[in-house]
């Protein structure tokens, strides 16, 4: 799906767990997330925290949207 | 570290009001069974009712949802019991002897987790797929309390069918074996002593540990709580790993495969003429990728500490774990040891999908178990032990696949242990 996306114009953030496997199959801006069960949550969080981790995922997702990338890159942070 | 096994051919199974094996028949009084799988808080807490059965090769038989399945064997020398940290006390199993009742099994059904068990067809097309179908199987069906949680009724039927197999087992402690047959591996200086010339070869045998009931025990330790480490390889043939998954059932690796592993078998078919079997390193299957990297890394650094040349990699699953797969690949490569893995494939109905999730070019020596997604229809059965109410939603089911005759349409991926990616089967690919 990232890469037919991509293939028409419209820029993705990969946001995944398993990087090796984003990369494999062709992802240009990859996100790592927490864990295959909830990507982009952490059960053993309180809701506070979890929204405060939530909240720091999708804002890195967007800002990947604005650094050009000329190879497959993981923005770790 | 030598292990003696003694197999007793069983030919038959019965019900009967004594429990003994007695010229290659297996007696069995269910209320005795009964008794001591109930000897046990979980399963007195959560199991309502436990139901025996047989199943014998050939039957129109159909068991379903199947769980685990588990051979019965006894320790009668040496260190501690079957299923050490589990049924019998922690202590380093895989040396002295250990009686096997060799043709029969112990299977586990019920609806735990449902959509994650398998079918096990004693005769017709499914027959061809189950390693299961040649056994003859104590099927052992556990109804849970109302109101049990699915992780404690799946703890609660899995030490119900490990004592099952127990006391099973225990029937053959003083029959003599029809066949002894010595296993042993050498400590790291004397196998080099012994065998300078040849290959120093090791298992990297992956663990399914993806947690929520996605799980393998190694000496009654969650294995997703170890880092990679090692075992003796007769360890696995006491009961040291065992599974507590409910996974797609084709290529989860039952009890049953983790005492006979065949990939331990055929290297110690080779250990000592054509290759050194050093030792397993054991590995697990986590969900995050820190995890992932954590053992792959320790997988390759031990097999460098051991000197290795060559590892045969196996996988327990699919999707995700073909990540943990390709690192164990490529970081033993990359340190000049060699590897062959064994998996299995899903490559669509057609095969012509991509088969694995991840790949990479240095996994250049792949064995394949089979191509999951293929299609079988499965004919009706005379009997059903357990229940059809799950047929449709089990992985490799879909919404009508069992059809109002009672024949069944799915993928091969509903046949507990059809792609097992020990290569515990008879499907392969050139």
């Amino acid at each position: 799906m990232v890469k037919e996306i991509e293939r028409v114009g419209i820029p993705v953030v990969h946001m995944c767990t398993i990087t090796p496997i984003s990369l494999t199959v062709g992802a240009n801006r990859i996100i790592p997330t927490i864990a295959i069960p909830h990507p982009l949550g952490n059960p053993t969080l309180t809701a506070e925290d979890e929204y405060a981790l939530r909240y720091k995922l999708v804002d890195a997702a967007i800002k990947a949207f604005s650094v050009e990338v000329d190879k497959q890159t993981v923005f770790e942070f | 570290m030598k292990l003696e096994l003694g197999f007793i051919k069983i030919n038959d199974v019965q019900f009967s009001n004594e429990c003994a094996v007695k010229d290659g028949i297996l007696y069995v009084n269910p209320e005795d069974v009964k008794a001591f799988i109930y000897d046990n808080d979980d399963v007195k807490t959560y199991i309502k009712s436990i139901t025996l059965d047989i199943a014998k090769p050939g039957e129109s038989v159909r068991i379903t949802p199947v769980k685990d399945v588990i051979e019965p064997r006894c320790k009668v020398a040496g260190p501690g019991g079957m299923f050490p940290g589990v049924i019998s006390k922690v202590d380093t199993v895989g040396s002295g002897r250990t009686h096997v009742l060799k043709g029969a099994a112990i299977v586990t059904a019920g609806k735990i987790v449902g959509f994650q068990e398998g079918i096990i067809d004693m005769s017709g097309e499914g027959a061809k797929y189950t390693p299961f179908s040649k056994t003859l199987n104590l099927v052992m069906v556990a109804e849970p309390v109302e109101g049990t949680k699915q992780h404690d009724y799946e703890r609660a039927v899995r030490f119900a069918g490990l004592r099952c197999a127990t006391f099973v087992g225990a029937l053959g402690k003083d029959v003599e074996p029809d066949e002894v047959k010595t296993f042993e591996t050498y400590g790291i200086m004397e196998g080099a002593k012994l065998f300078p010339d040849l290959p120093r070869v090791g298992y990297v045998h992956m663990l399914q540990t993806q947690g929520l009931l996605h799980d393998t025990y190694v000496y009654g330790v969650d294995a997703k709580r170890i880092v990679s480490t090692l075992l003796y390889p007769t360890e696995t043939m006491d009961g040291a790993i065992l599974s507590g998954n409910c996974v797609s059932a084709c290529d989860k690796n039952t009890t049953y495969h983790h005492l006979n592993n065949p990939v331990v078998a055929e290297l110690f078919e080779q250990h000592g003429k054509t290759l050194n079997y050093v030792c397993n390193i054991i590995t697990n299957e986590n969900v995050y990728l820190a995890d992932k990297q954590r053992g792959s890394d320790w997988s390759a650094k031990l097999a460098k500490l051991l000197d290795l040349d060559a590892v045969i990699v196996s996988e327990e699953g699919f999707g995700n774990p073909d990540a943990d797969l390709i690192m164990n690949c490529v970081k033993q490569e990359k340190q000049g040891i060699k590897t062959v893995l064994i998996t299995d494939e899903y490559a669509g109905c057609d095969g012509k999908s991509q088969s694995l999730a991840d790949s990479d070019p240095l996994a250049d020596a792949v064995v394949t178990a089979g191509n999951a997604n293929m299609e079988v229809v499965l004919p009706p059965m005379d009997k059903v032990i357990g229940m059809l109410d799950y047929v449709d939603y089990c992985s490799g089911g879909h919404a009508g696949s069992l059809r109002p005759d009672g024949s069944i349409e799915a993928e091969l991926q509903i046949i507990t242990g059809a792609t097992n990616e020990m290569g515990f089967n008879c499907m392969s690919a050139r």
